[in-house]
């Protein structure tokens, strides 16, 4: 349908390879064969080709906009006229919505407003004619009799007869199939592939869609899947929109891999196009349904993350998307929750690639340990990490070190999954006492540079080390207003620097975790957070890891978390006043 | 009720309109739509007046003088009765996609292709009427062949509903009968070809559970007019398959009865055919006949519907046989051939 949408003059600039006389000779062909409909052969043939057709139409279509007249269209076409008579009267081809569409567009467009010869006044009365019969006419004589009888309208009558149609199947599907004992399930796959090849035609009909959800609803046997081959074809390019409501794209993902990773990639448009981070990720991806759907079937899950892999190899730094990937896995993780207690076995299966000893520790939220317990548990994970991390550097050089990176990758990707752990540390950092804490702090240098290309990361630890003495300095210092000249080496240290490697994320986001965590009155934290945020210009990433962080302690909420609550609103609001002050004409900020 | 009267004269001289002026020339869309809320007006108007025959009469009485006027300002006017009302949407299309002055842009309306695009058809609409219209019919035709789903069709279900709710309507008038026998008559034809059709619904209309006093009172009335008329269920004696009839005559007690009543007629126009060694439908004997092997069939399948009848007509077989000589030979009496193979 979204061809359709295009305007008329968008259509002529793609116009696509002219119809040769080989085309027009094939759907003349077709149309004649489809004619004789009344066998299964003819189904099968009419439904493969159901697509193909659209793409045709499509091309009359646009030659027809493209020529000027109908008599020249009709001379470069000649069967045109047969074929499209021929199409309208075939149940098959107006019962979807794009083909009938199409066929009528293609029908008017035909239509000569000032016809200036016989042909074209002959195809106007043709016209004419062929559209009023197909609105108006009815073949059924006894049932035209009764209708007048008993006053009902056609189009009354034919939309009963066709919910009861509909209705019987549903009852037939669900006779035959709702015995989930039983062992010999042969005689249901039958009915299920009979009915999803009856139906392919049928896919954009909105009064099939209790059926076809019926259908797609059917448990998969593990050897054959009893949909028809047809019909799952063209699940992949059928607008559905119409036909399937939102339980049923649970199994429409499911049946159609396409489709999955059309949603998935819907959703991560969603949350880094929009200007500012969404703040309500969580409840837009809830809504989706993908994470119940990877809860139920892991195939699905393995598929998500392969694409979430993909799209951070190729966005470094986006942290709307780590955080799509933080809340994605634990709205995925509250939905597995329900469905069963979490075994790392059970875990296993959806985290093949991940270590197993850091799976279960990782995937443990904080809430779910005692508070005093977070800095040990913290040291065990950055200690393991690093070890993954010296491993990987002993292979270098060696050819086989690829497993090395995987390795690092992997466990790379399961920490953006499960961030929590990385803002537990960046929150320890602030509010514990201790000076040293240089295990925290590289992990949070991991979590924002996860290679080591060019062997940078001691220099970005060093960078790092520098950014929190800076702010220690900051957060202890009671001298108020704050001279100006004591900001500057962190806007310096935000700004990214071409020639050395530099982590102005990093340094965000400790930034953003002193100005909430530390013992500064609140008014001042803020002021430094807005100066320094404001001159390095990260508005957005700013936002990005506020949003996260209220997330996770949106989580666990105990009393003394309301004033972390008031300051990261206090925070939030800041970013936003700023994102509206700055120049209104960029789309950036103003999603 | 003036203002009712007026109204549905304006609708119908409207819808001539559509049909003949080339006015519909001018009509842009509001004027379209406006006409189509005109049709709604007369659908509403049967709705509530169709079970009250004083009104009924008084609106009739008022679609004639309009006819009149109007057949003599259009030639070729077709004129709107009473049953017409509930159709008047129909009407208006057929006739504007009849009229060769109505413009093209109209008719795109009308399909949903306005500025090239495709529109979604919303009930109540004139936007893309008609192309529901054809994705409707289209879809019935693609699920029609599989209709065999259940012992009736889906439109036979629909084509029975629509026949025992109009009937219902005339019986709650509570006017002359014979009205509604005229209704059942010329709503279920049984000339050749439409017979089996009218079987059909009848048989749809009977075996849907009947879940109200008004539908039990229907479903009554159609078993009193099947029994007045032999050819009616002659017809579905031959043409419907035996699990139907059995399903009719374990539903319906009048329904057995007739049947039954059916069976013993054929059976008394049968003749023993020496040469054949069987017995066949006489030559003067009404079309449809059955086969004498049919005919056992039917009658023990009856038996095994209704228990509860099989004990009576057995005697009355038997004493029907007696009556023919009580003669255990075969070929002598038809009763009594068909009582042992019934007993077999």
């Amino acid at each position: 349908m979204t061809e359709l949408q295009q305007p008329l003059s968008q259509l002529q600039e793609t116009s696509g390879p002219l119809l040769d006389a080989q085309k027009m000779q094939f759907w003349m062909d077709k149309a004649v064969a489809w004619d004789q409909v009344g066998s299964a052969q003819t189904l099968k043939d009419i439904s493969r080709h159901l697509r193909g057709l659209t793409d045709f139409l499509q091309q009359v279509l646009t030659q027809i906009s493209n020529t000027g007249s109908t008599a020249e269209t009709m001379k470069e076409l000649p069967c045109l006229g047969q074929i499209l008579g021929r199409l309208c009267w075939n149940p098959y081809v107006t019962v979807g919505d794009t083909n009938r569409g199409l066929l009528l567009q293609c029908l008017l467009g035909l239509y000569s407003e000032n016809p200036s010869n016989a042909l074209e006044r002959k195809a106007n009365q043709w016209i004419r004619k062929v559209l009023c019969r197909l609105a108006t006419e009815d073949d059924d004589p006894a049932a035209q009799i009764l209708m007048k009888s008993t006053g009902v309208p056609p189009k009354e009558y034919h939309l009963r007869v066709l919910k009861k149609m509909v209705k019987q199947h549903q009852e037939n599907i669900e006779k035959t199939c709702c015995s989930k004992k039983s062992i010999d399930q042969r005689c249901s796959c039958d009915v299920i592939l009979t009915t999803s090849e009856v139906f392919v035609p049928l896919l954009d009909c909105p009064e099939a869609s209790p059926v076809i959800c019926s259908l797609l609803q059917r448990p998969g046997t593990s050897f054959t899947d009893a949909l028809s081959e047809d019909f799952l074809d063209a699940l992949n390019s059928t607008d559905l929109r119409l036909a399937v409501d939102e339980t049923a794209l649970v199994s429409v993902w499911y049946h159609s891999l396409p489709r999955l990773e059309e949603a998935v990639l819907d959703l991560l448009e969603f949350a880094t196009s929009t200007g500012s981070a969404p703040q309500n990720l969580e409840q837009h991806i809830s809504k989706t349904q993908l994470p119940k759907a990877c809860a139920h079937h892991c195939s699905m899950f393995l598929v998500v993350n392969d694409i979430f892999r993909s799209i951070l190899k190729q966005a470094e730094g986006n942290l709307a998307v780590h955080s799509v990937i933080q809340t994605f896995t634990r709205c995925f993780l509250k939905e597995l929750e329900e469905l069963q207690p979490r075994t790392a076995a059970s875990l296993k299966a959806f985290f093949p690639q991940s270590p197993t000893s850091l799976l279960v520790p990782l995937l443990t939220l904080p809430s779910e340990m005692p508070q005093e317990a977070w800095k040990n548990h913290l040291e065990w994970l950055t200690a393991s990490l690093q070890r993954l991390a010296e491993q990987e550097e002993e292979e270098e050089g060696d050819s086989q070190s690829s497993r090395g990176h995987h390795n690092v990758f992997e466990t790379w990707f399961l920490l953006v999954q499960c961030s929590h752990w990385v803002q537990v540390a960046g929150e320890l950092l602030v509010t514990s006492e201790a000076e040293p804490c240089s295990n925290l702090l590289w992990l949070m240098t991991f979590y924002y540079h996860p290679t080591n290309r060019w062997h940078c990361r001691a220099a970005l630890l060093e960078e790092a080390k520098e950014a929190w003495r800076h702010l220690r300095t900051l957060s202890s210092a009671s001298v108020r207003p704050l001279p100006t000249d004591h900001l500057q080496p962190l806007i310096t240290l935000l700004s990214l620097k071409p020639q050395r490697p530099s982590a102005p994320l990093l340094t965000l986001s400790l930034m953003v975790y002193c100005a909430i965590f530390c013992q500064l009155p609140h008014s001042q934290s803020v002021e430094i957070f807005q100066t320094v945020v404001h001159a390095a210009g990260l508005l957005h990433e700013a936002a990005c890891v506020l949003n996260s962080l209220q997330h996770r302690l949106n989580e666990g909420s105990c009393s003394s978390r309301d004033t972390v609550h008031v300051r990261i609103k206090k925070l939030q609001s800041t970013v936003t006043h700023m994102q509206a002050g700055v120049n209104p004409h960029t789309p950036h900020n103003r999603g | 009720m003036e203002a009712v009267l007026k109204n549905v004269a304006s609708a119908v001289e409207l819808l001539a309109v559509a049909a003949h002026s080339d006015a519909v020339s001018q009509w842009d869309e509001q004027t379209l739509s406006r006409a189509f809320q005109w049709a709604g007006y007369c659908e509403h108007v049967y709705t509530r007046f169709h079970t009250n025959s004083a009104i009924r009469r008084v609106v009739e009485k008022q679609l004639q003088h309009t006819n009149a006027t109007l057949r003599d300002a259009f030639a070729d006017y077709n004129e709107v009765s009473f049953m017409d009302l509930p159709r008047c949407e129909h009407l208006l299309l057929r006739a504007l996609l009849n009229n060769p002055q109505l413009p093209i842009s109209t008719i795109r309306i009308l399909f949903g292709l306005k500025n090239g695009t495709s529109r979604r058809y919303h009930y109540q609409e004139v936007t893309g009427l008609c192309s529901h219209l054809i994705q409707c019919k289209s879809a019935c035709e693609v699920l029609c062949p599989f209709s065999g789903l259940s012992t009736v069709s889906a439109e036979a279900e629909v084509q029975g509903e629509m026949l025992m709710k109009r009937l219902g309507a005339l019986l709650s008038q509570g006017s002359d009968p014979s009205q509604a026998e005229h209704f059942l008559h010329s709503s279920l034809p049984l000339c050749e070809g439409a017979a089996r059709h009218s079987c059909l619904v009848i048989t749809a209309a009977l075996l849907t559970a009947s879940d109200s006093a008004g539908q039990t009172s229907s479903q009554s009335f159609l078993l009193d007019w099947l029994q007045k008329e032999h050819g009616v269920l002659q017809h579905m004696g031959s043409t419907l398959p035996s699990a139907v009839l059995k399903d009719l005559a374990g539903a319906h007690r009048k329904f057995r009865d007739a049947y039954f009543g059916t069976l013993k007629k054929w059976a008394s126009e049968m003749e023993y055919s020496l040469s054949d060694g069987e017995w066949v439908p006489a030559c003067t004997a009404a079309a449809p006949a059955l086969s004498f092997p049919k005919m056992v069939e039917h009658f023990s399948d009856l038996f095994d519907a209704c228990p509860s009848l099989r004990r009576n007509a057995e005697d009355e077989l038997l004493h029907l046989k007696i009556l023919d000589g009580d003669f255990d030979a075969r070929g002598l009496s038809v009763w009594g051939d068909i009582l042992s193979e019934v007993k077999k």
